[in-house]
């Protein structure tokens, strides 16, 4: 772990809604992505995960801010276009409802091949079809799936399809948006365990958003916590569990329920005001790997 | 790949059940409108094989003459065969409602996916466009085309009715586009590259073909009906060029000759066309409504 593959720098986006109102979905967040990391990005719903994923996927032209992914600024349209294979090729998504994002007028085999389709790669496999037969093999299913529609699988096997149109490309970098916020429990273990498994055969560079402080600890190494459009903190996922340092990282590890109802009842629900996030705050690194968002006086809320 | 590190417990092998049960797959489907429209097509298309005239050649002897053994629906005041060029004409007529329809949909989708897919300012300049186009009565439009274009010929009619009719279906694309626009798949399409017609044709063609596919069918009607009127006013094609419209164009001196089957037959084949074609279309409009409400 020491080549920077992803480097996110002051990215700011904002989304206009009348005239006169704008909301600034994402304020000022940096972070690295080192290669081969899995990376969570956390924070509760509306607190702008989703929009800095799909700065970084230039779906969104941020409003401030630089992407730099292998070297390449990706918000500047002149090196974007340079480099547009590249990017298309190496960098893919998942989306969170896997019910919108396959087209139910697709055959499965027609939506794994279709990103090999359009870069016109060449398929290991010998046909393209061959090919998705072995990705979806690799996820988990086999080739009588091939010719069925979305609509006639669980949801569990749709997201499953949409992780197999990702890798069919043998991505270098994935950014999955709430992958299996959309499944069940149990079905949520099994996509979870085929990242974790998919991740150690590959080796891709993975940025993990969740809402799920349980999940993101088992699968991620390192995790940022956004809140209200800001990162208020980064750290290794075990430090970060072990010593939450700002307060609303803070707020969200109490949330999460404990198993056990002894302590369940006595657990404390944090309270964290977001008015506190004042504007001037800035990152500071606490101990080795572990940065927290503090005001500039230097004394965390 | 051989690695099977993970259990994936949960996916049942695909069990087949029971064929569903057969149903007339007749019910509930204009058969009588398809089977005489599939008729005049197939008429119209082979008539080469069963015209008994030279649908070209003009008798002089035989002009004005009324239905009977020789001359089935009679001849023209040209001395031409009705039978045979009611069918032969009736090629044109079709020709230029596919052909019209094609070029007016084909400008529809381009459209009605470019303004779907704009921003907001030009989504905005596109549809103002497209409502000065609806408010100019087409007739001026096609008269000014036509002018432009020169004389009348098939080609040069088909263009001036498919671009004065394609507004209709581009509103219905360009609400449907800006629908989907913003789903996910559309967005994954973008992430791995998809260019604007891939993701149009891949994409967003397959989810809004059904909702035009009823505005398509009445443009053949109205392209079919526009060349008989045009035609018929002495705009459109010359009575030499036979067509269903141009025959009619002959019907006024007919009126006074008192030859009623000059207008009947052509003016029957148009009709029944056009019944089967609205007939068709209503049906598919009815099967996209209850499609719709099975979601
Ligand atoms: N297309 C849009 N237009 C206007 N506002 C938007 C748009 N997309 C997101 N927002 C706003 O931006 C903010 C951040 O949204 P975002 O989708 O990034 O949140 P999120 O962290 O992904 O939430 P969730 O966990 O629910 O997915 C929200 O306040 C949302 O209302
Ligand atoms: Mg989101």
């Amino acid at each position: 772990m020491s080549e920077t593959i992803l480097d996110v720098q002051h990215l700011t986006h904002q989304f206009r809604l009348t005239k006169h109102t704008t909301i600034r979905a994402v304020d000022d967040v940096s972070f690295q992505l080192q290669r081969g990391e899995i990376f969570g990005l956390v924070g509760e719903s509306g607190s702008g995960k989703s929009t800095v994923a799909r700065c970084i996927m230039n779906l969104y032209r941020p409003a401030g801010g630089r992407i730099f992914y292998r070297g390449v600024n990706v918000c500047d349209p002149k090196q974007y276009r340079m480099h547009k294979n590249m990017l298309q090729t190496t960098r893919q998504m998942i989306f969170q409802d896997s019910t919108s994002s396959l087209n139910q007028r697709m055959t499965v085999a027609d939506i794994i091949m279709e990103p090999m389709a359009i870069n016109h790669i060449a398929p290991p496999g010998g046909s393209l079809r061959a090919e998705a037969e072995r990705q979806l093999h690799d996820v988990g299913m086999d080739a009588s799936y091939l010719n069925k529609y979305p609509p006639e699988l669980s949801g569990g096997m749709r997201q499953r399809v949409a992780i197999a149109r990702a890798l069919s490309m043998e991505p270098d970098f994935i950014v999955a948006d709430e992958p299996i916020a959309s499944l069940d429990v149990s079905i949520q273990a099994q996509i979870i365990n085929l990242f974790k498994h998919l991740q150690a055969e590959h080796g891709f560079t993975f940025l993990f958003i969740a809402h799920d402080l349980a999940v993101v600890k088992y699968l991620c190494d390192r995790v940022g916590v956004m809140c209200h459009g800001k990162l208020v903190e980064i750290a290794p996922a075990a430090e970060l569990f072990a010593h939450p340092a700002h307060p609303y990282t803070k707020l969200l590890l109490s949330a999460v329920p404990i198993p056990d109802p002894r302590l369940e009842r006595a657990r404390v629900l944090q309270t964290f005001d977001p008015s506190d996030l004042q504007d001037t705050g800035e990152m500071r690194e606490i101990c080795r790997d572990h940065f927290a968002r503090m005001p500039v006086e230097g004394v965390p809320h | 790949m051989d690695d099977q590190g993970f259990a994936c417990a949960g996916i049942r092998p695909l069990s087949h059940g029971p064929a569903p049960q057969k149903q007339r797959w007749y019910r509930g489907k204009p058969i009588v409108s398809i089977l005489l429209l599939a008729g005049i097509i197939l008429g119209c298309l082979f008539c080469n094989a069963f015209i008994p005239k030279d649908p070209t050649y003009m008798d002089l002897f035989h002009y004005d003459e009324a239905p009977g053994r020789e001359f089935l629906f009679g001849t023209d005041a040209m001395g031409r065969d009705i039978f045979s060029i009611v069918w032969y004409g009736g090629r044109l007529s079709l020709l230029i409602g596919f052909s019209a329809t094609a070029i007016s949909t084909a400008i529809a989708v381009v459209f009605g996916a470019v303004s779907g897919l704009a921003p907001r300012w030009l989504d905005a300049v596109l549809m103002r466009l497209t409502e000065i186009l609806l408010s100019v009565p087409n007739l001026l439009i096609i008269i000014l085309i036509q002018a432009i274009l020169g004389k009348p010929n098939v080609l040069s009619i088909s263009f001036a009715i498919g671009i004065t009719s394609w507004t209709g279906i581009a509103k219905i694309v360009r609400t449907e586009v800006r629908q989907m626009r913003s789903s996910e798949y559309v967005l994954a399409a973008r992430c791995m590259g998809g260019g604007f017609f891939h993701i149009l044709w891949r994409h967003l063609m397959p989810n809004f073909i059904s909702s035009i596919m009823f505005m398509v069918v009445m443009n053949v009607r109205n392209a079919i009906a526009a060349e008989s009127t045009l035609s018929f006013m002495g705009i459109g094609l010359p009575w030499e060029v036979i067509s269903w419209g141009s025959m009619l164009s002959l019907s006024e001196k007919a009126l006074l000759s008192g030859s009623w089957w000059m207008i009947l037959i052509p003016g029957l084949f148009l009709v029944v066309t056009l019944l089967c074609v609205t007939n068709i279309g209503n049906w598919l409009r009815k099967q996209t409504n209850c499609r719709q409400s099975n979601l």
